[in-house]
C-alpha cells in the first residue's frame, strides 16, 4: 500500500509523515529512507533537524540520494523482519539527485521512468510505503532551463504516484486535507 | 482564533469579511497591534491581521524573534482571525533570507494552526474549511 503526502515548505509534512507511519507502525520494523545529500553547513542543520525529529521513533534509516531500488537488497538483507515499512524522503531531493549529477543533466522522461521504476520494485518488496514530495509548483514558471526541466519531471512523478497511491493527502499548515 | 491561509491574491480578505456582516472588525494589515491599540477598541471589536507572512518577513529581517511574539500575541488577543499567504509553495529559492522566511513563515502557520479554534484555506475565493 502506498500512501503519498504532499506539502510545501515549512508545512509539516515530515513531521505528519513520521507520526502516520509511527501510529500505523505496530511491531512491524520501520526503515527511513533519507534521499537529501549534504553540501553545506545548511544541509547539515537540516538533516540534524530531521534526525532529531526522528529520534527515539525507532526507525533505521538508510542513506540513498540515488537509486532508491537498491534499497530492496538491503531490506531483504533483514532476515528476522516479519513486516515492513518505509518512509521514502522525499521524491524533491531524489530528482533533483538523480536529475544534476557530475555527468549532466538527464532529461525529465528519462528522471521519472528511473525514479518510477525505483519505487515499484521497492514498493513489490515493502508492506507499507510512504512517501513525502513537495509541492514546488505554485510561484511561477520563469525559471531557468534547468528548472523547468525539473519542474516537468517532478510534476510527471508526482502525478504517476498519486495514480499508483492509495492515498494521497496534502499538509496544509500542519492539518491533512485528503486528496484521494 | 481563527486561521486563514491560501495563496497570493486568492480573496482571503474578502472572504473574511463577507462572512463578517454583522460583526465589527478592525483589519491591521502587515502589522502587530500593541496593547495600548488593541485596548482602544470597543469591546467585542475582532481583530484582523492581514498579510501575517509580511509581518514575519519584517521580523525577521530585524532579528527579531516573530515565533514568541505571535505566540504571545494570540494569547491575549483570542477574538481574532489571522489571514496569511501561503509563501512555502514554490521552487526552493537560491537566496538564504527567502529560503528561511519561507521555512519559517511555514513553521508559524503550523503552530497557529495547531491553536486555532478553526483554520480555513482559501482558493479562488471559495473557503474550506480544514479544522
Amino acid at each position: 500500500m502506498i500512501t503519498l503526502i504532499i506539502g510545501g515548505s515549512g508545512s509539516g509534512k515530515s513531521a505528519y509523515a513520521e507520526e502516520y507511519i509511527c501510529k500505523k507502525a505496530g511491531d512491524c520494523r520501520k526503515y527511513y529512507l533519507a534521499t537529501m545529500q549534504v553540501y553545506d553547513d545548511e544541509g547539515r542543520k537540516k538533516v540534524e533537524k530531521h534526525r532529531q525529529q526522528r529520534q527515539g521513533k525507532g526507525f533505521h534509516t538508510i542513506e540513498m540520494p540515488r537509486n532508491v531500488e537498491k534499497t530492496v537488497k538491503v531490506i531483504k538483507s533483514d532476515t528476522n523482519v516479519n513486516k515492513n515499512m518505509v518512509l521514502l524522503e522525499c521524491i524533491s531531493n531524489l530528482t533533483a539527485n538523480e536529475m544534476f549529477t557530475d555527468q549532466g543533466t538527464s532529461d525529465c522522461e528519462t528522471v521519472s521512468d528511473k525514479i518510477i521504476e525505483g519505487i515499484v520494485s521497492l514498493n513489490d518488496s515493502v508492506d507499507e510505503l510512504v512517501i513525502v514530495t513537495n509541492n514546488v509548483f505554485e510561484d511561477g514558471d520563469d525559471y531557468e532551463e534547468g528548472t523547468m526541466e525539473y519542474l516537468r519531471a517532478l510534476g510527471r512523478i508526482n502525478e504517476r504516484l498519486a495514480s499508483m497511491a492509495d492515498r494521497v493527502v496534502e499538509i496544509v499548515a500542519g492539518i491533512p486535507v485528503e486528496v484521494k | 482564533m481563527r486561521l486563514v491561509v491560501g495563496g497570493y491574491a486568492q480573496g482571503k480578505l474578502h472572504a473574511v469579511t463577507r462572512r463578517l456582516a454583522d460583526d465589527q472588525y478592525e483589519i491591521f494589515d502587515g502589522i502587530l497591534p500593541d496593547e495600548e491599540v488593541t485596548t482602544r477598541l470597543e469591546d467585542d471589536t475582532i481583530v484582523i491581521i492581514y498579510n501575517l507572512h509580511r509581518w514575519v518577513r519584517e521580523r525577521i529581517k530585524q532579528n527579531a524573534s516573530p515565533e514568541e511574539e505571535i505566540a504571545e500575541f494570540v494569547e491575549k488577543e483570542n477574538n481574532c482571525i489571522i489571514i496569511s499567504n501561503e509563501t512555502g509553495n514554490g521552487i526552493v529559492p537560491k537566496d538564504a533570507f527567502e529560503r528561511e522566511y519561507r521555512e519559517r513563515t511555514g513553521k508559524i502557520l503550523v503552530s497557529l494552526a495547531e491553536e486555532a479554534d478553526e483554520v480555513w484555506r482559501i482558493i479562488c475565493g471559495i473557503p474550506q474549511k480544514i479544522k
